[in-house]
């Protein structure tokens, strides 16, 4: 309001404005202030590490929440921030990550970036051919300055300081003193003999000094052993690649393939990441994983959601509406003792679910082996295993949908139901005609969640039988239960270097785009239920 | 004018308090690292010695992070180095070091299993170790293993591998070849004194590998350095397809089960109702428990030869960006190989030592079994390729055990299904 008082006067007078405004946005800017503060503190530690991505998130964020808080139309957005900053955080950075990383080759061997796998290269040493090595003993005066006893394998001596040239000492030269029984000086004037166990306790700064003059410093390579170790791959910006000084020999960097090449086609490892554009799709799509069991994967992943969604629905509605009827005795103690299983953490209960209905020594199996003499296969027939995750699956899922019924069926005004029954309908119209369409419209949404959450419901497929049994006839391993994400995790996890994150987002980012059309469409559907409500 | 007014103050005020604050919250976190080097050479003369701000970190899992805390302390006595141990979940190591070494936050030893040096190797996180003489203390076939395209890449601690584990009240003693073993188990079995008279829970490819190197197979055939060879896949070789007839035989004959997996095998065994299983000594703790008498010998030999497990060894690794590489190393060749500081890890963390003076001297019965029993064992295959194998072997081996497939065909396919996967599928 006093915006448009200010503006209405025509001109801007600052200290009016500033002291009427001030009382009033202050706490707004300091905490505005406090956040941004914040956000700085965290986006310069993660620009220190090369944390790109989240950088971008946390930017987008920050500059987000400023511009709400500033602009006053924003004004309702205020109270939306905390949501949008966990979508964006919790949401819309991991799918943006997700694929972007389908179109890096990141994954072991390719894990590190370009000037990380350099750093890593570059620390490697070699020994020149012919080089000496040495036992050394160090020296150290009281300033902290070292002086090293060289001893070569031909029984040579020599005395090596920093950035000096290593030389030949007699005994009684150059302050040094008398050998001991071992052959090494008792003292160095000015330095006192370091044990070996103090040779430990100065390790970090010894390690870090060349002796002698360069090139051919003596570096420490063990406690043991000194010798003249060189620098062995060394990085020409000029050229973008790595030279070997022991060889000469150039490895050019393939920024398209993330690796160090030489000319004869030899790599270095490790390689790094970079961005591989379509390749991984085009991996995906030539694959014989696809042209096999891709699709009786795919059959079976969206047979798995439907069923899931539906069973859980059909038993949680049947439940919610016998504990709804007064005439039951003990309701209130019934629902929540049939609540149990969604209490219990769901891989404990589909373990214990795997031992009830284990063939040999399983409960169930056992009972029905004593009553009928015969027990399914439950986790070597490919029917029998989907039945039994499908089992297992209403087991966890029933007590969420019987809540959800339960109070969906308050909301439906009793109303209807005497009209209902004033015009004679019966108890299965009514159900049918009332009670169903109403109940949907609330819980159609939480079907279609149901769904996409099953689409995807790793745990239950993979600790129930690891998506076995094996396909018999398949180009790839795949199992009879493997539904599309369990299919991938065998896929990616099982490729030829280990771990390929590049190529599981790949897939990964194929699955998001299936959940999220037939997502939309069931979304499309709902509507036609919202429209039925209007009506009646 | 306003907003923009307002925008400003926003700028400066923001402006002041980053400034305020930042100067108190970057230091913990990033300059110690930074000033410590530095400082070193210009200010050292007037510190005392131990004063010097040295740690090493070692990651270790909940099992070994107490030894490794308990051992530690003698080091940071004797050489004034402060070591901290931390406990990091054994499904997480990896991950966390792929994460944590390349942005400087990770340790600089880490406790694992030697196969994960392909997958750590080829990423470049692990630097190689030099043992220099204590080489010669070591169990060669765990260097062996610790060994990746020439190089060592860990210090071993101690190895693992499944041995047979019998029940001397049903089988008097172990059988010597699995001729023996079939005709112990099917009398067993016909007389009714057990269930089953030998089990290996059904569609484990790694249990079942040393039947196979009994028939002469093999998974990765080895180059002339000894380095497992991705292009020769010996999943189909004739040892490998002889192995799989010999267990659809025992299927055919009723010997072994789809039906029992690892934890019915386990308690068949411990209520007396399987006279022999397979299983490594993981499972010695819960054997013991159950009071069942048991024993631990060899595998039975095949017509090959003698049976040949999977050995993995456990160890220490050095990370590549460790920020003190020497004495990260130093602390491994110098303090742990000896015989002292081994000695007291084998009677902290009990498991077959793969450091000599300690290993030839193990009184337990049961771990000098298994060491026995692996003392022909096959480094476990660290090379990446590796893991295109497990899934398809391992669904072989459940086709047989299913009888949905011969054991021909299963192991034909699966080793079609491995080099499609090797070669990029």
């Amino acid at each position: 309001m006093n915006t448009v008082k200010v503006r209405a006067r025509g001109a801007f007078r600052p200290l009016a404005f500033f002291l009427e405004a001030i009382p009033r946005i202050a706490p707004r800017l300091l905490g505005l202030a406090v956040v941004n503060a914040f956000a700085l503190w965290f986006l310069y530690q993660l620009v220190i590490d090369g944390v790109w991505f989240l950088s971008a998130a946390i930017s987008i964020i920050a500059l987000g929440i400023n511009v709400i808080f500033l602009r006053e139309h924003l004004y309702p957005f205020r109270w939306l921030s905390p949501g949008l900053v966990f979508m964006v955080l919790m949401v819309a950075y991991p799918v943006l990550f997700t694929v972007y990383t389908a179109f890096t080759n990141y994954g072991d061997g390719h894990l590190l970036t370009k000037p990380q796998a350099i750093r890593v290269l570059e620390k490697e040493q070699y020994l020149p051919e012919g080089a000496p090595t040495y036992q050394w003993t160090a020296f150290r005066s009281p300033s902290g300055e070292y002086v090293l006893w060289l001893v070569a394998d031909n029984g040579e001596t020599l005395l090596a300081r920093p950035s000096e040239p290593a030389q030949k000492v007699t005994p009684g030269q150059a302050d040094v003193g008398p050998l001991g029984e071992d052959g090494i000086p008792q003292s160095i004037k000015g330095y006192q003999r370091l044990s070996r166990v103090d040779s430990v306790r100065f390790l970090s700064e010894l390690g870090k000094l060349a002796f002698g003059q360069a090139p051919n410093t003596i570096k420490i390579n063990t406690l043991d052993q000194a010798a003249q170790y060189q620098q062995q791959y060394v990085y020409d910006k000029k050229q973008n690649a790595l030279v070997d000084r022991a060889t000469g020999t150039v490895y050019h960097a393939d920024d398209t393939e993330g690796v160090f090449v030489s000319s004869d086609g030899q790599a270095l490892r490790p390689g790094y990441q970079v961005l591989v554009g379509w390749e991984n799709f085009q991996r995906l799509l030539a694959s014989p994983a696809l042209r096999g069991p891709f699709i009786r994967v795919f059959i079976w992943t969206v047979a798995f959601g439907l069923l899931s969604a539906l069973l859980t629905f059909v038993l949680g509605l049947f439940l919610a509406l016998v504990f709804d009827d007064p005439a039951v005795p003990a309701r209130k103690l019934f629902r929540s003792v049939l609540v149990i299983p969604y209490a219990v953490p769901g891989f404990i209960s589909i373990l214990i679910w795997v031992g009830m209905l284990n063939p040999e020594l399983g409960v169930i199996s056992t009972a029905l082996q004593k009553l009928l003499g015969w027990s399914p296969p439950w986790f070597s027939d490919p029917w029998w295993t989907k039945a039994g995750v499908l089992l297992v699956n209403l087991w966890l899922g029933y007590p969420y949908m019987m809540l959800v019924c339960s109070g969906a069926l308050q909301a439906i005004p009793d109303e209807l139901y005497e009209a209902a029954e004033i015009d004679g309908a019966s108890a299965w119209q009514r159900f049918w005609n009332i009670t169903l369409p109403l109940l949907l419209i609330s819980v159609g949404p939480l079907l279609i969640g149901c769904f996409a959450f099953n689409f995807n419901n790793f745990v239950v497929i993979y600790l129930f039988n690891r998506g076995g049994p094996p396909m018999a006839d398949a180009m790839t391993p795949a199992g009879h239960t493997d539904i599309l994400i369990s299919y991938t995790f065998r896929l990616a996890f099982a490729s030829r270097r280990g771990a390929d994150f590049g190529y599981a987002a790949t897939i990964t980012t194929v699955i998001f785009l299936v959940v999220a059309i037939i997502t939309a469409f069931n979304f499309r559907y709902t509507k036609v239920w919202e429209e039925v409500s209007e009506s009646v | 004018m306003k907003p923009k007014a307002l925008v400003l103050l926003g700028l400066v005020l923001t402006l002041v308090l980053s400034a305020a604050c930042a100067p108190k919250a970057t230091p913990t976190p990033t300059s110690p690292p930074t000033i410590a080097p530095t400082k070193a050479p210009t200010e050292m003369p007037t510190e005392a010695p131990t004063k010097v701000p040295r740690k090493l970190t070692i990651w270790a899992d909940e099992l070994r992070a107490p030894v490794m805390e308990e051992v530690s302390k003698a080091f940071t006595a004797k050489y004034g180095v402060d070591v901290a141990v931390e406990m990091v979940p054994f499904g997480d190591m990896r991950d966390r070091l792929k994460v944590a070494g390349p942005a400087g936050e990770g340790p600089d030893i880490i406790m694992g299993p030697h196969d994960w040096l392909g997958e750590l190797v080829s990423s470049g996180l692990l630097a190689p170790i030099d043992l220099g003489a204590k080489k010669e203390l070591f169990l060669s076939a765990a260097l062996q293993a610790f060994t990746y395209e020439g190089k060592l890449y860990g210090m071993p601690q101690m190895t693992e591998n499944v041995a047979l584990f019998y029940n001397p009240k049903l089988v008097a003693e172990a059988p010597k070849t699995l001729d023996e073993l079939e005709k112990v188990a099917g009398q067993l079995e016909s007389e009714g004194k057990v269930k089953y008279g030998f089990l290996i829970h059904a569609g484990d490819a790694y249990h079942f590998f040393p039947i196979m190197t009994a028939f002469g197979g093999y998974v990765f055939g080895r180059d002339a350095q000894g380095n497992y060879n991705p292009q020769d896949v010996g999943i189909d070789s004739p040892g490998s397809i002889a192995a799989a007839e010999w267990l659809d035989m025992m299927v055919k004959r009723g010997h072994l089960s789809k039906d029992v997996d690892w934890e019915v095998m386990h308690t068949m065994f411990q209520d007396g109702k399987a006279a022999m299983i397979i299983s490594g000594p993981w499972a010695l703790p819960r054997i013991k428990e159950s009071g069942i008498s048991y024993a631990v010998s060899k595998i039975p030999a095949g017509p090959a030869g003698e049976a040949r497990p999977f050995i993995g060894v456990r160890g220490f690794m050095v990370s590549a960006f460790s920020k003190d590489l020497l004495l990260a190393q130093t602390f491994l060749t110098e303090f742990v190989a000896t015989e002292e500081i081994m000695q007291r890890i084998f009677e902290l963390d009990p498991g077959a030592s793969a450091f000599l003076p300690v290993r030839e001297r193990i009184k337990d019965p049961d771990t000098a079994a298994f060491a026995e029993a692996g003392e022909n064992g096959l480094a476990m295959p660290a090379i990446p390729e590796m893991s295109t194998v497990w899934s398809a072997w391992g669904d072989a081996v459940t086709l047989i055990y299913q009888q949905r497939l011969s054991p021909d065909e299963a192991f034909k396919k699966a080793a079609e299904q491995i080099r499609t996967a090797i070669k990029g599928g």
